[in-house]
């Protein structure tokens, strides 16, 4: 079972002064809690990596929580923040990967990214660039075949998934 | 703290070298975070008078409407963006304060008026408008003064923890443009309307964008 968050801030409370045993069950609690936060969001193997990354953010900045203030909206910005800053590496990467070779590899990032409530996001995406990022992102298409499949060039079609997965990033970025 | 190990050691190997070192920790306040942003322009108040002279002015009635209608929102917007600055930098979700914006609006309002009476034809010193010989003056030294006040902004940022590193960029940069411009406007004694208007708005927009360009590098955590 996850602690509540009056258990949260009584620990949290405890680890700002120092209390060891306070602050290894916190981190211990905050690792499900987290757990739980990002299995919605990212591939099951990332989770871990994600996890811990929080946890040493979350530990680095304890002193910015207010004991005035809940936990857990404080956590779960922390939480949200480090995700938001993995997809930014990620779409990154992705561009990167795009403008210098056509051949699609397949790696954790494009699942990451192909993962993140995408129904939501290509809904808010022109319908061109949804269509070749499901293509080539998610179904495995190289560019040329994603071209011949949707009559776009090869360029364009580069040129609309740069902006849209661009797009997605700063989505996903905005929503609160 | 020694340095955090990475993964991919295990997640209790982790959360044991990170508490095997645990020390109290001084609880960031935000009230600190206003104190050091108006000592950052108050320091920047005193050098401007230093330099440039006190304007009696301001004190005499000689003041112009304008002056004090453009250096009250200059304020407004600096408290504003100073509070928003300060809110930001302790991660939370949901609502934002907005004022920030709405003062920046109000403040954009004086550039267009003072441009469009320009136009008209209204303005006959040599000081005023496009020509202005102090303008390059006055933006200067207004942004040197929120030089200072970036500085403290960002080293407040540093300590803290923003989640939205965009927009305490954003503020950070207003909240330097706007106070800076405060703090050496109360030295400048050219008071018609499209010399504060322009020149003593300019400063708060060019801050910033120079702090949305440059801030972001230096607070990402």
């Amino acid at each position: 079972m996850v602690a509540d968050e009056p258990t949260f801030a009584r620990l949290m409370a405890a680890t700002q002064d120092g209390d060891k045993a306070a602050g290894n069950v916190l981190l211990s609690e905050v690792g499900v809690w987290l757990e739980r936060y990002f299995r919605r969001r990212v591939p099951p193997h990332s989770i871990d990596d994600l996890v811990q990354d929080v946890l040493i953010a979350f530990y680095t900045k304890r002193a910015t929580w207010d004991p005035g203030r809940p936990f857990l909206p404080w956590l779960a910005a922390i939480a949200r923040y480090r995700w938001v800053d993995h997809l930014r590496k990620v779409y990154k990467h992705e561009s990167k990967e795009l403008m210098e070779d056509d051949a699609v590899e397949d790696s954790e990032e494009e699942v990451v990214l192909a993962r993140v409530s995408l129904d939501r996001l290509f809904g808010q995406l022109p319908e061109k660039q949804a269509e070749v990022i499901e293509m080539v992102k998610i179904g495995g298409l190289s560019i040329r075949e994603a071209a011949e499949k949707t009559g776009q060039s090869e360029s364009l079609v580069k040129v609309n998934i740069h902006r849209g997965l661009k797009k997605m990033a700063s989505l996903v970025e905005k929503a609160d | 703290m020694k340095n955090p190990p990475q993964s991919p050691m295990s997640r209790e190997d982790l959360i044991a070298s990170l508490t095997g070192d645990l020390t109290p920790v001084k609880r960031i306040k935000p009230a600190e975070g206003i104190a050091l942003i108006v000592f950052a322009t108050l320091v920047a108040a005193v050098a401007s008078i230093a330099i440039y002279e006190w304007w009696d002015g301001l004190l005499t009635g000689e003041a112009s409407g304008y002056f004090l209608i453009t250096h009250g929102f200059l304020l407004v917007l600096g408290a504003a963006s100073t509070a928003a600055l300060v809110s930001s930098s302790m991660p939370r979700v949901g609502a934002r304060a907005n004022a920030p914006m709405w003062s920046a609006i109000a403040l954009a309002i004086l550039p267009i008026g003072a441009i469009l009476s320009l136009l008209s034809g209204q303005g006959n010193h040599a000081h005023e408008g496009l020509n202005d010989p102090v303008a390059f003056l006055c933006t200067s030294a207004s942004l040197s003064a929120g030089a200072l006040v970036l500085v403290a902004a960002v080293l407040w940022l540093r300590r803290g923890a923003p989640v939205s590193i965009e927009r305490s960029a954003w503020l950070a940069g207003l909240a330097a443009g706007s106070l800076g411009t405060l703090a050496y406007g109360i030295t400048c004694p050219l008071d018609t309307f499209s010399h504060v208007g322009i020149w003593h708005v300019a400063p708060v927009a060019i801050g910033a964008v120079f702090a949305r360009i440059v801030v972001p590098p230096l607070i990402r955590w």
